[in-house]
């Protein structure tokens, strides 16, 4: 029964499905097994290259590089998955909003849209966390904000541009007629339609969201030393790749991995829904 | 008709780049803490401190200095910067030379993006779920899963370190001759290349898919055309308009790309300019750098709207 | 003679989520030069398919079987390489499209894409433009050498499809192969391209493949025709002989599900039960799940294609039986009820009403507008009676829905509900008058909510109108699932999982719950197959005899109108222009525009070929500019400058029949050839 209906799932779902379950067991139990601590100095020499003591090699003060990349699993995933949470839920009811009650209520707020996309986002998130002042940088909730802040204007956008879609369906219409109110169409009719749509914007998105915060590390604005970010351990190393290119590696592997098992998840998602929807309709 | 609607986008988008603009300005005006402390550090009498607020009018109301900050910047004067007192800098000055580095990589990277990514897209569609297409989507994931940090530093060590082509850093600022400039512009370009195509071959592909499948192209098959005539006349110029917005969307990918990559490869241009200036916390300049971004982007954006209309017989005959 | 096609076992597959789905299966036909081959079949037969392959098209992912053979002029098109079919396509075998509005490139002025496929095949450069002008003047475009400038969009649907046409004929091909080409176009600008293709057919002589699942089409352009079901062929005949003595059951009931715009109220019919489930065939004759004659060996013999008679091949072991078998059932059907309009005080009684669109800024810098779609129309409708709304699209009808239904405000006009003013917007009606009212839309694909169980579809308007809940609204929903002759576990499906006519179905289920008074029916027939649509009319017949419900049926139609309406209004341009008892509204004196609908609707039932009295050109006019009578501009009998400038009298036919016209009504009486034309058919 479910191995039958597991087939029927697009094999990229399935795969994505298997990429994230690993990355969320590292992410849960690597505290129980990596053999060092992400913070200990020392445990080797200095740009030591992979051996059985240190898998993947030690950085320039000594940490066992390996343990530091599997510790470093659920910070980014936490990160990854919040701030592109909160962007979606506030982006999708902004968007939902907007596209049905219309009017100028629609216009100022797609303008105000318009203009935080007017702004390429890098350029915006350093805007935020210039103007947020050096107390806060750093600071996960910092960065959880700018993320939302980047993110939530082009999730409405495509929320809005759902409901407009689904408020001119002849269903809608007929619940009109019926006399339904706003809140009870938003509710009942919009809602489990809109859900999918917004379910793959949700992971496109969380599928860069490392990609973000791991460019924020890099440039020096992300998660404070010695978090074991990835984006920043890729940075503090990167003059070791000519030394031991295992130390950048590793990081950087783990994070592409992860982006692509969000990826893949994502596109077996949206085929998924896309086939049941076809299935709906005809 | 066309014309309204031409006339209607652009006043869009100048009324967005002025949304842009104060919120731009709001949020570097914002910074807490007194400025003037700040710069002038904690020993500054209280006559400096009040001349610097003076100078810089910070005592007027914020609109009001909002009002004078954008009739400066229109005219290319974004006042001073707070870093370094003594010599009275004009940010504009700072930012001259570096708009040119950018420029110059931002050029060069898209004119490589262009072609590789129409080329690779093309391939992607016209050979749709076969061996071309398998082996392009699959680069292209692996691709999607790497920043442009990653990105940059892999080239580097391959190109500077293991094959020594190119250099390790780039030395813009030095570069005179057009072989010095291409030396020392090639990595970043290729790497921001690399990270915009693959973000548009997908969407482009998708969209090319779409149109190979409609009813036209099927149609001008079955007319008997030659196959060139088919792709050449029915399908890219419908392809057009997608492509294009595919394209000016990716600016955006282009210039918060510009931002890392100018940092890995160490390049004088307005995104390390940006950040250094974050880092230091210098407003004006950060304001100005920020605008003339956004002031390129929404209008890449406007020229790809201007031209999907125009492409558009649908629009252009009314 | 040699056949100019032979089609030889041709079996497609389509990949579908992981599995091959058999689309067409073992067809073979011929066709000989000069000849006009049907295949007609409801959605889902193969048809198209089987249209695409003659022009050795194959669809992505699909698989044609190694022995098909399709041979065209003595070469099997099938194993041509790339530049041979090429040299075929276009010149030899040209195709006339669905939907011409998709066809055609839209980014190309449409006399480029005449010029290009001459320009393909190799005729000179100095010579096409000619060409091009020649072939727009013989596919009666208007000025040809303004029209080879103008982009598609800039064309009117039939336009359109005149310059595919046109295409189509500019190597003068020795095959057409014809893809439902009028399906979506108005019944006057279809019966203008059906005589525009015999006419070319007769000049030129070639050979057409038309596919079509209109039975009435294929009787008035074909000489031979091919019944489809589920990928097969089942029945093949000259077309007099396969219309007098259908042999297989699936024939007899799709011709009997056609309503007959001639016969005033259909009566004895037996109906096709059920729809195709494709993934539920059997392995012997596939139709024999639906079939009424059925033995338990049909379920596991396949049936191959036998000799009938002279020409007439039948894929059915019972076919001497089937008529015989068919009659006893017909006597068996009990006999309808005289049809009168129910006598008594209007329900609903709509006066003077305007509607309007209020469209939103088109940019920046456009007003808004409010485009008056429907002027001045009044008219009636009594309890458990049938009014009937018929017209072209863009007449305005479901405009007059959407307003009684309250989802438009009009701009002035009364509607008056059980001798009350309503209100014009729902919001402000009493929950009563929207329980009373209920509206049901062309598409049930659209209308129910893919998202919603059948149960929380119907059981909304019992929630909200009678306040049931849990055990009771469960139970009244099965009792109207059971009405609607639906089976009681549907209410656990969605909608995805039910078929076209299954959802309709649901779709009235779910008016039928709030127990109104008036239900607006939208087109709902005109998005489902013959079969499901003839069911559908029953379900609306019987269902107004057990509840007295009043029907405002919104169609294209005049068919399906006459076999279901009490009273007709015929709509023109947002006017009505004649209205009455229905049998007066189908025999003369007609409005002008009611005899142009009635004379362009092809026919089944005609022995003779239908010889389209709508030839004009103007016919096709979208009338932009407003005249007094709204008809004016594509009036065949215009009387002079009065139809444009002085409004027309509304003359009383009778006391329930009037229409709105300057000609006298004993001209209109001797001007009309539509019923006379139905005399020499009786007669002949």
């Amino acid at each position: 029964m479910v191995i039958s209906w597991l087939r029927r799932l697009p094999p990229t779902l399935i795969i994505g499905m298997m990429i994230l379950a690993f990355y969320l067991t590292v992410a849960i139990t690597a505290r129980y097994w990596a053999p060092y601590t992400h913070n200990k100095i020392g445990v080797g020499i200095p740009f030591s290259k992979p051996s059985n003591d240190h898998y993947f090699g030690t950085d320039q003060l000594g940490r066992d590089v390996f343990s530091r990349v599997v510790l470093g699993a659920d910070d980014v995933l936490i990160l990854a998955i919040s701030s592109t949470l909160v962007a979606t839920v506030i982006g999708g009811l902004v968007g939902l909003l907007s596209g049905l009650v219309g009017g100028w209520f629609d216009q100022l707020l797609m303008r105000a849209f318009d203009a935080l996309i007017g702004i390429p986002f890098l350029v915006l998130a350093l805007l935020i966390i210039a103007a947020a002042g050096s107390e806060l940088s750093g600071d996960t909730r910092l960065l959880i904000m700018v993320v939302a802040v980047v993110y939530a204007p082009r999730t409405a956008r495509i929320a809005r541009a759902v409901a407009i879609d689904l408020v001119t369906r002849d269903f809608v219409t007929v619940a009109r007629a019926r006399g339904e109110s706003v809140f009870s169409i938003v509710w009942r009719e919009l809602t489990p339609n809109a859900i999918g749509a917004l379910l793959v914007e949700f992971g496109v998105r969380a599928g860069y969201a490392p990609i973000f915060i791991g460019s924020l590390s890099f440039l020096g604005f992300g998660v404070r030393p010695p978090t074991p970010e990835w984006g920043l351990m890729i940075a503090e190393n990167r003059a070791a790749i000519f030394v031991v290119p295992m130390v950048v590696f590793a990081p950087a592997g783990a994070l592409a991995g992860l982006v692509i098992g969000l990826n893949l998840f994502t596109d077996g998602l949206a085929r998924w829904i896309g086939r049941s929807q076809g299935a709906a309709s005809g | 008709m066309i014309i309204r609607l031409i006339l209607s986008r652009m006043v869009l988008a100048v009324l967005t780049l002025l949304a842009v603009s104060v919120f731009i300005f709001w949020t570097a005006e914002i910074l807490p803490g007194d400025i003037a402390a700040r710069v002038l550090g904690r020993e500054a009498t209280e006559e400096s401190k009040q001349a610097f607020r003076d100078r810089l009018r910070l005592d007027r109301p914020l609109h009001e200095r909002y009002w004078l900050w954008l009739k400066g910047a229109v005219q290319g004067d974004f006042g001073v910067s707070l870093v370094d007192q003594s010599q009275e800098r004009q940010v504009a000055d700072s930012i001259k030379p570096r708009l040119k580095n950018t420029a110059i990589l931002g050029v060069y990277a898209f004119a490589l993006y262009v072609p590789v990514t129409i080329f690779l897209a093309s391939i992607s569609a016209l050979y749709r779920d076969r061996l071309p297409d398998g082996v392009i989507s699959l680069v292209n994931l692996v691709g999607l899963a790497m920043p442009e940090f990653v990105i940059g530093t892999v080239l580097i060590y391959g190109f500077a370190v293991k094959w020594s082509l190119l250099p390790v850093l780039s030395q813009i600022q030095r570069a005179e001759t057009l072989k010095e400039i291409l030396n020392s512009t090639t990595l970043p370009a290729v790497t921001l290349t690399i990270v915009m195509s693959v973000y548009s071959i997908r969407l482009l592909r998708d969209s090319l898919i779409e149109v190979l499948e409609s009813e036209y192209i099927r149609m001008a098959i079955l007319k008997g055309l030659p196959r060139y005539r088919v792709i050449l006349f029915h399908a890219l110029p419908n392809a057009a308009a997608p492509a294009l917005n595919t394209m000016a969307l990716n600016l955006a990918y282009l210039i918060g790309g510009v931002v890392v990559v100018e940092q890995v490869f160490a390049f004088q241009g307005l995104g390390s300019l940006l950040v250094q200036s974050v880092f230091v916390r210098d407003a004006p300049t950060i304001e100005a750098v920020a605008l003339l971004v956004s002031t390129v982007y929404i209008a890449a954006n406007l020229f790809a709207d201007v031209m999907s209309i125009v492409l558009n017989p649908r629009l252009r005959t009314g | 003679m040699n056949p100019l096609l032979e089609v030889e076992n041709l079996t497609v597959d389509f990949w579908n989520q992981n599995r091959w789905v058999n689309v067409v299966s073992h067809v073979s036909f011929k066709v000989m030069p000069g000849e006009a081959m049907g295949l007609v079949g409801e959605s889902g037969c193969g048809k198209t398919t089987t249209a695409y392959t003659l022009l050795g098209y194959r669809r992505p992912n699909s698989r044609i079987d190694k022995n098909a053979e399709v041979c065209f002029d003595g070469q099997n098109i099938l194993k041509l390489p790339g530049s041979a079919l090429r040299r075929i396509r276009g010149k030899r075998i040209a195709l006339v499209p669905q939907n011409p509005t998709t066809t055609l490139s839209p980014g190309m002025r449409v006399g480029r894409q005449i010029n290009e496929v001459l320009a393909a095949h190799g005729v000179s450069g100095g010579e096409r433009q000619e060409r091009v002008l020649d072939l727009l003047a013989h596919v009666r475009l208007p000025d040809p050498l303004k029209t080879a400038q103008k982009y598609p969009h800039q064309l009117s649907g039939g336009q359109q499809q005149r310059v595919i046409i046109a295409m189509a004929l500019a190597c003068r091909p020795d095959l057409l192969v014809l893809d439902e080409p009028t399906t979506g176009l108005d019944v006057t600008t279809q019966a203008q391209i059906l005589e525009l293709l015999m006419h070319l057919r007769q000049e030129q002589g070639m050979a057409m493949v038309y596919v079509t699942h209109d039975l009435s089409v294929v009787a008035t352009i074909c000489d031979r025709v091919g019944v489809m079901y589920a990928g097969e062929l089942v029945e093949e005949a000259p077309t007099g002989e396969l219309f007098r003595n259908p042999r297989h059951p699936y024939t007899r009931g799709l011709i009997a599900s056609v309503p007959s715009v001639r016969v005033p109220r259909q009566r004895r019919r037996i109906l096709l039960r059920g729809y195709l489930q494709r993934d539920q065939l059997p392995p012997g004759c596939r139709f024999a799940p639906r079939c009424l004659f059925a033995h338990e060996s049909c379920f596991s013999d396949k049936q191959n294609l036998v000799t009938a008679a002279e020409n007439h091949q039948v894929a059915c072991w019972r076919w001497s039986e089937v008529p015989q078998l068919a009659t006893e059932i017909v006597e068996e059907l009990p006999q309808p009820e005289i049809v009168s309009a129910p006598k008594g005080a209007p329900l609903l009684q709509v006066d003077d009403l305007n509607c309007a669109y209020e469209y939103h800024r088109a940019s920046l810098f456009a007003n808004p507008v409010a485009k008056l779609v429907v002027r001045d129309v009044s008219f009636d409708i009594r309890p458990s009676e049938t009014f009937a709304l018929v017209g072209e699209s863009g007449s305005g009808k479901s405009t007059i829905a959407r307003t009684i239904a309250g989802l438009l405000r009009p701009p002035s006009g009364k509607v008056t509900f059980d001798d009350q003013a309503i209100a014009g917007k729902v919001g402000a009606r009493t929950q009563d008058l929207r329980r009373d009212i209920q509206l049901v839309l062309q598409n049930p694909d659209a209308s129910l909510n893919p998202r919603q169980p059948v149960l929380q579809i119907i059981g909304r308007p019992l929630e909200i109108f009678f306040h049931l809940r849990g055990k009771e609204l469960r139970n009244r929903v099965e009792q109207l699932l059971d009405d609607v002759r639906l089976d009681k576990t549907y209410v656990r499906r969605y909608p995805g999982e039910l078929s076209g006519g299954e959802r309709q179905r649901v779709a009235i289920a779910r008016a039928l719950a709030a127990n109104p008074k008036l239900m607006l029916c939208d087109e709902i027939l005109s998005a489902l197959d013959v079969s499901v649509q003839a069911s559908i009319l029953e379900l609306l017949r019987a269902l107004q005899a057990e509840r007295q419900i009043a029907y405002l049926f919104i169609s294209h139609d005049l068919a399906v109108v006459r076999s279901l309406a009490h009273r007709v209004g015929v709509l023109y341009l947002g006017e009505l222009c004649e209205y009455g008892q229905v049998e007066e509204v189908y025999s003369p004196p007609f409005h002008p525009y009611t005899h142009m609908l009635l004379s362009a609707v092809p026919e089944v039932n005609t022995e003779s070929r239908l010889v389209p009295t709508v030839r004009s050109d103007a016919a096709e006019g979208t009338g932009s500019r407003k005249t007094a009578c709204p008809f004016a501009n594509r009036c065949p009998w215009k009387v002079g400058k009065i139809c444009e400038d002085v409004p027309p009298p509304l003359q009383q036919v009778s006391e329930t029949h009037a229409l709105h016209c300057h000609i006298p009504l004993e001209e209109l009486r001797q001007r009309e050839t539509w019923s006379k034309s139905t005399l020499q058919t009786a007669k002949s």
